[in-house]
């Protein structure tokens, strides 16, 4: 039986605006209403193509792999199916949560300890506070921040807040994760255990979409791949496939 | 997205937006000996010595009446003056966010204004308290009769600076423009003296919106009136405002990201 679409994307393209000082001045907009908009023509700003005619289609459950050089368009695609982006033109249509773990910071203000912050993460994903406990336990175990925990982030050390983050964003599973490499974990003597725990947390997600340089994930957890070049997608099929496809393109 | 969408959006984050600007505002006053009763004491320090300078500049026959109508003006400006100078920069604050995560851009605007909201609650009722030194009935009549004039200003609070929010985010010009607005405002606007005294200037405290809503609440605390025709059109007004503003906002979230 094949699985359901969860995403479908109809060619898509997504032009990132360049706002420039002349762009965004109070004066050249007064001027522009002034001159009937004679002036947006020469001073609207320049317009970016990050991605053109992309369509695909990823059903309930496939693991996709997101292949390309920098610059290659995978992040702006990550963005894209995750929501932060908004297509241009063509369609989106997403039937599934799409969870992005593309960055590390909290969204909690850093004069707030971590507590805190473990306590707004859960109230974002769950509405309620209902398992709470259990899961603060969890977090505050696997970081063993201890004590540290009722401290402001702002006092914690970089490795001390990664590994806070880590383990927060990767207690609960996702339906669809939308995942981008240079997401690790804090310092060394803690990678190791990251590393493992970061295998279940994908394993888990029902839908995987990774984007990364290094074959070796992407064989551990990817069956498919999609290679980008220039902002379209040039190849969309099994992962070796894929991958070879890369080699000759690149 | 759709207004409505986006409201019940916001409404679905309640919990979240609400226990973070709770968390922020406990933060500001960690380690203070008071904690947060600074944010009414600052108030009723200004008021003090504003009333003992402008009562005597301006020869007041009735003091406590004065103080009463300068401290509630003051303490509500206070309020509407904080929610707009801290707008132009609010999605600057969360580029990372923007950039990063798929939360939508109201999400932002909601802890904003519930934080000032926290803000305005705390040093509103200590003023208030005070203020019943000089004119005993402020809270009945904040009970009985001052509940539109307080949504009123509650809702302005949201809207307008989310307005000032999204211009801010294109126009870098209004992180500067904006303080010198809000003082220009304030010194046109009857808070430290009455509409009166403005002569045949009375009329532009009449089209003077941020002055509208204040006078409302501040009339009705004192005076004790019912709401009237006036609150009614500004509550409609206010609503307007609310969805203008996140249509608005809707609008600008394609480009937010590539602004901030």
């Amino acid at each position: 039986m094949v699985a359901l679409p969860v995403l479908r994307l109809q060619d898509v393209q997504l032009q990132i605006p360049v706002f420039t000082n002349e762009t965004r001045s109070l004066k050249t907009a007064l001027l522009r209403s002034v001159t009937g908009g004679q002036l947006r023509r020469s001073a609207g700003g320049a317009v970016v193509t990050a991605l053109h005619h992309v369509s695909c289609t990823i059903r309930e459950g496939e693991r996709v792999a997101l292949i390309g050089h920098n610059g290659a368009g995978k992040s702006t695609f990550l963005k894209l199916v995750a929501g932060i982006y908004m297509p241009t033109a063509g369609s989106i249509e997403r039937r599934i949560r799409v969870f992005p773990m593309l960055h590390k910071s909290f969204i909690t203000s850093p004069e707030l300890s971590g507590s805190q912050a473990i306590k707004a993460h859960y109230l974002m994903l769950h509405a309620d506070l209902q398992g709470f406990e259990a899961f603060q336990r969890e977090v505050i175990d696997f970081s063993g921040l201890g004590d540290f925990i009722h401290l402001p982030v702002k006092t914690y050390s970089q490795g001390m807040a990664a590994r806070l983050l880590f383990a927060m964003l990767t207690a609960t599973s996702h339906d669809c994760l939308a995942i981008d490499e240079g997401f690790g974990a804090g310092d060394l003597s803690f990678v190791e255990q990251a590393q493992q725990r970061l295998e279940s947390f994908i394993d888990s997600a029902g839908t995987l979409i990774l984007a990364s340089h290094s074959e070796a994930l992407l064989q551990q957890f990817c069956q498919r791949g999609l290679v980008f070049d220039q902002g379209t997608i040039v190849f969309d099929g099994p992962l070796d496939r894929a991958l070879a496809h890369y080699h000759q393109i690149r | 997205m759709t207004v409505l969408q986006t409201l019940a959006e916001g409404w679905s984050l309640r919990r979240v937006w609400w226990y973070t600007a709770t968390a922020r505002t406990r933060a500001r006053f960690a380690r203070t000996v008071i904690g947060s009763f600074w944010l009414g004491f600052s108030n009723l320090l200004s008021i003090a010595v504003l009333a003992a300078v402008y009562g005597t500049v301006f020869k007041v026959q009735d003091f406590g009446h004065y103080v009463v109508y300068l401290g509630l003006g003051l303490v509500i400006w206070n309020a509407l003056a904080a929610a707009i100078s801290t707008a132009p920069n609010l999605f600057e604050h969360n580029a990372l966010h923007l950039h990063n995560t798929n939360l939508h851009p109201v999400f932002y605007t909601l802890e904003e204004w519930a934080f000032q909201l926290q803000t305005f609650a705390q040093s509103f009722a200590l003023v208030l308290l005070a203020l019943s030194f000089f004119q005993v009935n402020l809270v009945a009549n904040l009970l009985l009769v001052g509940w539109l004039p307080l949504i009123n200003l509650l809702l302005l609070i949201y809207w307008l600076p989310l307005v000032v929010c999204i211009a801010g985010a294109r126009y870098r010009d209004l992180y500067q423009l904006v303080p010198i607005v809000l003082q220009l405002v304030f010194l046109l606007s009857p808070i430290l003296y009455f509409q009166k005294n403005l002569g045949a200037l009375a009329w532009t405290a009449q089209l003077n919106p941020l002055y509208q809503v204040l006078g409302a609440l501040r009339e009705c605390l004192i005076e004790g009136s019912s709401p009237t025709g006036r609150d009614l059109t500004l509550f409609m007004a206010n609503l307007a405002g609310i969805a203008l503003s996140i249509w608005m906002l809707n609008r600008q979230r394609r480009q937010l990201p590539f602004l901030v």
